[in-house]
């Protein structure tokens, strides 16, 4: 072969040893993550060389922990993580469409068809399903009052497959109003305005929404409060730390006298920016029991930190660069960049500010505001690893919220829209094709039968006569999808199980191109590098 | 008090941080020893500036670096990223799954076995103290055919950076990247590691443990950075460091881009254009976000000069890293000296200085030179005033590679750091002793340094029991160098020697000169000329062709600064 001759050390894979081997990586990467899909899906402890624990039944933090080595397999893994970082979820229904299109169209290579003329079938199989589902979607009118019954099915239906019941209730409660107190009328919903901050403490069912937000550190100084009611905040991006100023610094004084002086000018200027916050503070506070919390990006010294105390405020320091943005959604107010023009206006205000301290960490509590337009989800658990899976779920099921609210569509749940596709391709779509695209048109709907399909066997359900059951319930003209429980077909309507508009569309939409491109790689060629040492 | 963050990207800087942390903790063992070395519990070193107290949940005391590691996934071997203190010693089983009622599966992976060393450290904290002596002093013969075998065990099989290190760490601190997907073989250009950080989760995670540091520090005097400037690790960096820029804006960073001596066999003209473009670039991408930058790491440690009396296995990382580390270590003691102290204090030790002031003496200067040329002398010779001249200064031998050699530059600045000069019997020698003699040195120097900044202080640098043994024959017990070799051929290592005198240096000099130029000629042939063959590559780097021009302006700007005004000495090079 002609690529010896360049390099000796290249190995080569020729055309149908290089199809089998993507066919049998995308099936082995389908075989990992079949079993997560679902309700009834198996939640998988990962136990590292360390005894690190890492729990998870998502799909996506599944394949990022999996060291994953097969080329192919990187390949699908990247296009499904790409899934979760456009629409939020979909990991494992990516990986098992692009798996069972690979799988479907293996049989047919077998009997001696080229790849070219199934690729060509799942390219008219993918249009029309796309067509099909804007047909197929259930629009929800979202307006000003969004409806909140359909925000918490979805979001149900995401949280149950990654937590138990009750607890998946519990918080879809949270998410939804989470979502809802960040939303702007004519702005697109920020997700990270809501916070999710975590407690190693309590019980997972401790979780709550607090319309107001939590820092993750504490004031420095011992003489100030650690609670405090009726409290103006003010968020300041100001340096309250003595810094050398670049020409001062190092060796430029020729006594010691002089060096003093310098530093006590530059100490100086920052006393005075600390002292037109406490004059701000003297003007808003004087002759009422409020109190005053300044909220810094930057740092404070303790000499500053002092002189706060002394003047009675509150002063935390280095506060994250987003809390400045959510602070002032929070309270009111705005984020100031200099002390020279301090007023009232700039103040937000909160009702109550109080510290919470376990061991070395601090929280600090910002509520009981008047208008939040930001909150934070308080995730609590008795371990890091709980407390990471609860966390995965809780981004989840934002992000289903926030693409409900953005699709203005939601999809039937529990396999209802994979069944109903899959019978208007084989009923009506693969009659209008010509030649042998037919079969691709063929596999692609068989294809999509793969998540009914997995939701059953994880069930423990006989895949056959489920999938039979669910046709013939389709054919007679209705909508239905897979229970759980029973087996039976059902209405996911009445169930309350809906899934995310966008996430469906955008499976459809990766799947067919990642399977279609593998499909058609007829030379795997590794040339260079073979010496590979495993790590 | 001024606090430094230290933070450690990658595998090899890791393997050099964990020496470093061995010898503070080794530093901070010694100091607290009752009957030990008074030049170790007068030092006079202010460890706070390197560690931080905390409190676990259960309200025990720690004291921890205030480190940030960033590794690849699974390069921590078996020590748990949770760190050892802040053990989760909650009621419920760990293994007990609350959030799920239905299946679970579990998938171990295979533990990663403690070797001998860290098993026995692990003892050692489970064993009660000894109350009477002579219980000790039986234990000690028992314990010295012990340490043998430990370090005997080191010698042989460090896989990881952590199976030699003896420090407890912050759970915040040891961090480790997932879902790369590759291999650490492959993952060694620019353009790999370019999207962690943008991947959200990720860099946002790391921003968050730094903030963590930071805010706990009461006023932070600098960053104390080492990059594995290898790979993927060095965009990594370079993200963070245009993170820290931003976020902290006047907080000095001191960046060492190391490098471990890979053996680089059977490298094709693909690979070598794709060497010499991640080299241009990263030297760009990472000199631009800090104030100082010192690259560190030969191709071969255990043939160059600053290797006289060691004697090194190149292709160990845990080997090389070592005498990377003891520099780091002598450079980062004028950070931390007292200078508060009581004036006794000045009878141990003088040249305290912070980082901003070292990083603006270095940068400032005549030339806006931001990459400079560590030196070491490991061991340092001795102080013997008439018999040679000048002996510290010649013994100082780079360890940043493609440097010129005797040149001359009127321009350079330098400061330099010995720590625990003896004379030639053995005698410690006293502070201003080794200022005299240094300065002296100076006169009779041809050429004289612009400026000359020195830091001294008795303390040696102690060997831990977990460095490797990588002394020559002519190394003594306390660093002394012996005119008659010791006769047992064996490198010898911490069971031999206690602590040895170090110096180092840091200087700005034209020296770096052929480092920076061989990278911008390699960027304009490889990259920016027409029908380079590289082009490409840093296109799927996703550098386009405006942003590599910049690159080569960056460069270009760089070597102009350094070069001698109107050709003084251009042709004698």
């Amino acid at each position: 072969m002609s690529l010896r001759l360049l390099n000796q050390n290249a190995e080569v894979l020729n055309k149908s040893a290089a199809l089998y081997m993507n066919i049998n990586a995308a099936k082995g990467l389908q075989d990992v993550l079949k079993t997560n899909l679902g309700p009834k899906g198996t939640i998988k402890m990962l136990v590292g060389g360390a005894g690190d624990i890492k729990l998870t039944k998502d799909g996506n933090t599944l394949l990022k922990e999996m060291q994953i080595q097969n080329p192919t397999a990187i390949m699908i893994a990247r296009t499904a993580v790409a899934q979760d970082d456009i629409s939020g979820d979909g990991t494992t229904s990516t990986v098992l469409f692009i798996g069972e299109l690979m799988k479907q169209s293996e049989r047919y290579i077998a009997e001696g068809m080229h790849p070219r003329v199934l690729v060509d079938g799942f390219d008219i199989a993918k249009r029309a399903t796309l067509n099909f589902l804007e047909q197929f979607k259930t629009p929800v009118v979202m307006g000003d009052e969004p409806d909140k019954e359909t925000l918490k099915m979805v979001a149900r239906t995401t949280l149950r497959t990654k937590l138990y019941e009750a607890l998946a209730d519990q918080l879809t409660e949270i998410i939804v109003n989470g979502v809802l107190c960040i939303r702007k009328p004519e702005e697109p919903i920020d997700l990270f305005m809501v916070e999710i901050m975590h407690m190693r403490h309590k019980f997972d069912v401790d979780t709550r929404l607090i319309e107001g937000l939590v820092l993750d550190h504490g004031s420095r100084h011992p003489d100030m409060k650690r609670r405090a009611e009726n409290c103006y905040i003010l968020t300041c991006n100001v340096s309250l730390e003595y810094e050398k100023s670049e020409i001062n610094a190092g060796f430029f004084y020729s006594n010691a006298e002089q060096r003093e002086k310098m530093v006590a000018a530059e100490r100086r200027q920052v006393d005075e920016r600390v002292q037109k916050i406490i004059d701000l503070k003297n003007m808003v506070c004087s002759g009422n029991d409020n109190n005053f919390v300044v909220i810094n990006q930057k740092g404070i010294d303790p000499p500053s930190l002092d002189l706060l105390a002394r003047a009675g405020i509150i002063a935390l320091r280095r506060a994250k660069r987003r809390n400045m943005e959510r602070l002032v959604l929070v309270c009111g107010g705005e984020a100031v960049n200099s002390v020279d023009d301090l007023t009232p206006d700039c103040l937000g205000w909160a009702g109550l500010v109080y510290e919470h301290v376990l061991g070395e960490e601090k929280y600090t509590f910002v509520e009981n505001v008047k208008n939040p337009y930001s909150c934070t989800i308080l995730i609590k658990g008795p371990n890091d690893h709980t407390i990471a899976q609860i966390k995965d779920a809780v981004r989840d099921g934002l992000r289903a919220v926030k693409n409900t609210l953005e699709d203005e569509a939601v999809v039937l749940g529990a396999g209802a829209f994979e069944v109903a596709a899959r019978q208007h391709l084989i009923n009506n779509v693969k009659k209008t094709v010509r030649g042998r695209a037919q079969l691709g048109v063929e596999a692609f709907a068989d294809a999509l039968l793969v998540v009914p399909k997995t939701l059953a066997d994880n069930s423990g359900l006989d895949t056959q006569d489920v999938l039979i059951g669910l046709t013939a319930e389709h054919d007679k003209g209705n909508v239905v999808g897979l229970s759980q429980h029973t087996g039976e077909p059902i209405d996911p309507h009445l169930e309350g199980i809906f899934d995310n508009y966008s996430v469906k569309r955008q499976i459809i939409n990766s799947g067919p191109v990642i399977a279609s491109q593998l499909l058609l790689v007829d030379e795997v060629i590794r040339a260079g590098r073979n010496m590979r040492k495993p790590t | 008090m001024k606090e430094i963050v230290t933070i450690q990207v990658g595998d090899f800087s890791n393997y050099i941080g964990s020496h470093f942390w061995n010898f503070q903790d080794e530093l901070l063992g010694l100091s607290e020893e009752p009957h030990g070395d008074p030049v170790f519990r007068n030092a006079f070193l202010d460890m706070d500036v390197l560690y931080r107290t905390g409190e676990t949940q259960q309200g025990i005391a720690t004291y921890t670096p205030r480190l940030l590691s960033i590794g690849f996934q699974g390069s921590l071997g078996s020590l748990s990223s949770c760190g050892s203190f802040y053990d989760e010693t909650s009621s419920s089983d760990p293994s007990h799954v609350i959030t799920w009622t239905g299946k679970i599966t579990r998938q171990a992976s295979k533990p990663c076995k403690k070797n001998l060393f860290l098993k026995s450290l692990e003892e050692d904290e489970h064993r009660p103290p000894l109350l009477d002596s002579t219980s000790v002093r039986e234990d000690y013969s028992e314990s010295e055919i012990q340490d043998k075998d430990r370090v005997e065990c080191l010698q042989n099989c460090v896989e990881f950076w952590t199976d030699f290190s003896k420090v407890h760490y912050h759970p915040q601190s040891l961090y480790e990247l997932n879902g790369l997907w590759t291999d650490i073989l492959e993952f060694d250009n620019y353009g790999i590691g370019k999207d962690v950080l943008l991947s959200c989760s990720q860099g946002e995670e790391m921003k968050e443990r730094l903030r963590f540091f930071v805010e706990d520090c009461d006023h932070i005097q600098g960053i104390h950075f080492t990059v594995d400037d290898s790979g993927g690790f060095s965009s990594v960096a370079a993200d963070f460091l245009e993170h820290i820029a931003d976020e902290y804006t006047n907080t000095p960073v001191l960046l060492y881009a190391a490098r471990g001596p890979k053996s680089r066999m059977d490298e094709n003209k693909r690979q070598l254009v794709f060497r010499a473009l991640h080299d241009s670039v990263s030297l760009t991408k990472l000199s631009s976000f800090c104030k100082l930058m010192v690259p560190i790491g030969l191709p071969s440690l255990s043939r160059s000069k600053a290797a006289t009396f060691l004697s090194i296995e190149d292709e160990k990382p845990f080997h090389c890293s070592a005498v990377y580390a003891a520099a780091l270590n002598s450079i980062s003691l004028p950070f931390r000296m007292d200078a508060f102290g009581s004036s006794a204090a000045s009878n141990y030790f003088s040249g305290a200085i912070d980082m901003g002031g070292l990083v603006y003496m270095l940068t400032d200067q005549a030339r806006q030179n931001s990459v400079a040329i560590l030196d070491v002398a490991m061991p340092s010779p001795p102080l013997t005033g008439e018999e040679r001249k000048g002996s510290v200064l010649q013994s100082l031998h780079s360890l940043t590679p493609e440097v010129a050699e005797d040149i001359e530059d009127a321009y350079q600045v330098e400061t330099a750091v010995i720590h625990g000069a003896i004379h030639k019997g053995g005698r410690r020698a006293a502070v201003s002793e080794v200022k005299d003699s240094f300065y002296e040195a100076y006169e009779s120097f041809p050429n004289k340094p612009l400026f000359s900044h020195l830091s001294v202080t008795q303390s040696p640098l102690p060997i831990p029991l977990p460095f490797p043994s990588i002394f020559g024959s002519h190394v003594g017990p306390r660093g002394e160098l012996l005119h008659n070799p010791i006769p047992d051929s064996q490198p010898r290592g911490s069971l031999n020697i206690h602590s040895i005198p170090m110096a180092a240096r840091l200087r700005s000099s034209n020296a770096i000169l052929p480092y920076v130029e061989k990278r911008l000629t390699n960027l304009q042939r490889f990259g920016i000329d027409r029908g380079a063959p590289g082009s490409e590559l840093l296109r799927s780097w996703g550098f386009q062709n405006d942003e590599v021009q910049d690159m080569g302006e960056v460069l270009s700007k760089m070597a102009m600064t350094l070069k001698p005004h109107s050709g003084m000495s251009s042709d004698s090079e």
